[in-house]
């Protein structure tokens, strides 16, 4: 009878501790305004069940897949919506505003903000840590003809993801030296 | 003339009382049909009691053992076509589930090379940050 209580206690306070643990996933607008105003749009939604299927089908011999695996390993989830423009700045502040909101909440830290005056490329990465890992990533871009909210959910190593870098044709970044020279700087 | 026909063709089609050889064959495969259903008591007999004649004869030629191990045609046809379908659904599901795996793994591509191209903006203001 007792050790019925003790599993029936451990099983409330774990459902209390998982509501209270803050959830990665960012509720990303409809966006439709902007959908039918753009000229390209990307739009991907890939949950936990849809990155093992995607897992399955890679070839862990491939360099550049077997990366991909390590680094899709512990996510639950990527959603990306990138909308490209043909003309300058279509999109509204306010379109962000409720993403933005989301990102005010405890968890989530900021780890990179970069303004362009000259370019008008801004580009804000925000990342949700919990017991010193990293489990959620978020990162908007807004520039004059393209506007991109990415939301990373799951145990996301940077390591790993900075690995990548370099094989889609993008160079190599540090992100830490990135976050120490831009993190503090006035906006 | 036409009298005299008609009186013929009446005469002709008169209803005319069945021979008794009829009737006695009529009784006789009644009797055979019973001793086929019951098929238990050759020879007609059921409780005990009279309830056909001797010269019961069968109606069928085919003996009630032949009709009974008859081959079923459409058995194996049956089976075959069932697993045909079985193979075909398996197959639908596993071509389905591979389009899905490969378009799946074609999204995460394209999300990371979304978010590496972002990255590497972060990386040039950086670089030029540094540099002014």
């Amino acid at each position: 009878m007792s050790r019925v209580f003790v599993c029936l206690v451990a099983i409330m306070l774990w459902s209390v501790a998982a509501q209270a643990a803050p959830d990665a996933r960012l509720v990303l607008p409809d966006f439709a305004g902007l959908e039918k105003k753009a000229t390209d749009t990307v739009s991907i939604t890939l949950d936990a069940g849809l990155l093992s299927l995607a897992s399955g089908f890679m070839n862990s011999n491939d360099p550049k897949d077997a990366t991909t695996q390590q680094i899709i390993k512990g996510l639950r989830g990527i959603y990306v919506r990138s909308f490209t423009f043909d003309h300058d700045f279509v999109y509204q502040a306010s379109d962000l505003e409720a993403v933005r909101k989301q990102l005010e909440a405890p968890g989530w830290n900021r780890l990179v903000q970069t303004r362009s005056k000259k370019t008008h490329e801004d580009v804000d990465i925000y990342v949700m840590v919990e017991n010193q890992q990293a489990t959620g990533l978020a990162l908007i871009s807004s520039e004059p003809r393209e506007l991109t909210i990415v939301n990373i959910v799951g145990a996301i190593d940077l390591e790993k993801l900075r690995k990548l870098e370099g094989q889609f044709g993008v160079p190599k970044i540090d992100l830490d030296s990135a976050a120490s020279a831009v993190g503090d700087k006035p906006h | 003339m036409s009298e005299d026909l008609d009186a013929r063709l009446r005469d002709a089609l008169r209803p005319v009382a069945p021979r008794s050889e009829l009737t006695e064959a009529l009784i006789a495969r009644l009797g055979g049909n019973q001793n086929l259903n019951a098929g238990h008591e050759p020879g007609g007999r059921h409780d005990g009691k009279d309830a056909a004649p001797a010269i019961a004869a069968p109606v069928s030629r085919v003996p009630p053992t032949r009709r009974l191990q008859r081959p079923v045609w459409w058995l194996p046809l049956g089976l075959a076509a069932s697993l045909l379908l079985a193979v075909g659904i398996q197959g639908a599901h596993e071509r389905e589930q591979r389009e899905k795996g490969m378009e799946a793994r074609r999204q995460v591509f394209e999300a990371l090379r979304v978010t590496n191209q972002k990255l590497d903006l972060v990386a040039r203001a950086v670089r030029e940050e540094s540099k002014s």
